[in-house]
């Protein structure tokens, strides 16, 4: 086998640079302002929570894997736990002066992809839901959308001149939360 | 991040792919049996690919939509088993398995009792398939490794991955993904072997690469 014929990728994905759209891999997150479009796609039993001040139009993504951050070794970005993602999103939009008082935070994704007979405890998705929403409780920071749960996937477009957010499922109509 | 780069190098990956390859060969033999159809094989293309599939990735975006068998993987190696077929392609895979039963029912006075669309075939393809790739590496590296029973889903790929790479709890960085093209009455299908070891056992793997090379020296 020739080396040309076996692909051997590092880098996950980045946002793509000169366009209003961020794309946000798995475990990644961005804090961005007007005119951008941050949009995360292929959503399973990860969660996506996004933070918006709509007073200075500027908000923040991030794509959760993990409900919390303890007991975790080796590396791991900021981002994929929701506990750590939460705060990380925070700082960086007080670092754009936003201001907490101000924010609002909407859900999305958590779902279960695979009907397993063998799970008896909740699933990691409901463990991701359940962790962002008391994280968040304990920011105190509303949370005035959500569209979780189910057993289906979900792209999801977030817009930073509104702050509205679209969900996308396969065979499904775009919702907006 | 850089845990697999030592312990797998580039011979090892080599060796992996020449086992997926006598695994693809064993998987077209497996199918054509099952399916009663003369079945033709594309040389597979072994990749190596990130945990997160980019956009550039082979498998296309993170929400292309595909059918999905998951499988978990036990005894020496752990891990997941993914057999992924593009939904492009699961129709015609459907089809020529009803053709199959409907030859079965003619020869044996079987009846099929489910016609139309029904993705537990994908599911038990995928459990074949697995077992003849399962196999090839235990010829090679003398693991023992099964997998349990298959699970099917139809959604975005990068959704029906997350989880298993969830409970893997991230550490892992690689998938192995061995990409297998079927030619059948001159229309081909794509199928896709994923392998995703567990940290642990990507050091087992490595070792018992190591250890059949020796023997195949000698």
């Amino acid at each position: 086998m020739s080396n040309k014929e076996r692909l051997i990728f590092d880098s996950p994905a980045r946002p793509s640079p000169g366009s209003p759209i961020l794309r946000i891999g798995m475990g990644d997150g961005v804090v961005a302002g007007v005119p951008h479009i941050i949009s995360s796609s292929g959503l399973g039993s990860c969660v996506v929570v996004t933070l918006y001040d709509s007073k200075r139009k500027l908000g923040g993504l991030a794509h959760i894997m993990l409900p919390d951050s303890h007991n975790l070794n080796g590396y791991h970005s900021v981002y994929e736990c929701a506990d750590t993602a939460i705060a990380a999103l925070i700082k960086g939009l007080q670092i754009k002066r936003a201001t907490l008082s101000d924010m609002v935070a909407k859900l999305v994704g958590g779902s279960s992809m695979f009907s397993s007979s063998e799970n008896f405890s909740p699933g990691i998705g409901e463990q991701n839901i359940i962790s962002t929403k008391y994280t968040l409780k304990q920011k105190r920071i509303p949370l005035i959308g959500e569209n979780t749960g189910g057993n289906y996937g979900r792209n999801v477009e977030f817009y930073l001149d509104s702050g509205r957010v679209t969900v996308k499922a396969i065979g499904q109509e775009v919702r907006e939360i | 991040m850089n845990n697999k780069e030592q312990l797998m190098s580039v011979e090892h990956i080599d060796f992996l792919a020449e086992m997926m390859n006598v695994g693809a060969g064993n998987a077209v033999t497996a199918l054509s049996q099952l399916l009663d159809v003369e079945m033709d094989l594309k040389i597979p293309v072994v990749h190596i690919l990130p945990a997160v599939l980019g956009e550039s990735s082979i498998l296309g975006q993170p929400s292309l939509p595909v059918t999905c068998a998951r499988m978990n993987m036990v005894g020496e190696v752990t891990g997941y088993l993914h057999f992924i077929v593009q939904s492009k392609d699961t129709a015609s895979l459907i089809q020529l398995a009803e053709l199959a039963t409907q030859k079965g029912e003619k020869r044996h006075g079987w009846s099929s009792s489910n016609p139309g669309e029904d993705f537990s075939v994908i599911a038990e393809i995928g459990n074949i398939i697995s077992g003849v790739y399962l196999t090839a590496i235990h010829d090679f590296c003398k693991l023992n490794i099964y997998h349990t029973v298959p699970t099917v889903a139809t959604d975005m790929i990068q959704a029906l991955l997350d989880e298993s790479l969830i409970n893997l709890s991230r550490q892992v960085r690689h998938l192995i993904v061995a990409e297998n093209e079927f030619i059948v009455k001159e229309k081909s299908i794509k199928t896709f072997m994923m392998i995703i070891p567990s940290a642990e056992s990507i050091k087992i793997l490595a070792d018992s690469i190591d250890k059949a090379k020796m023997s195949y020296r000698k």
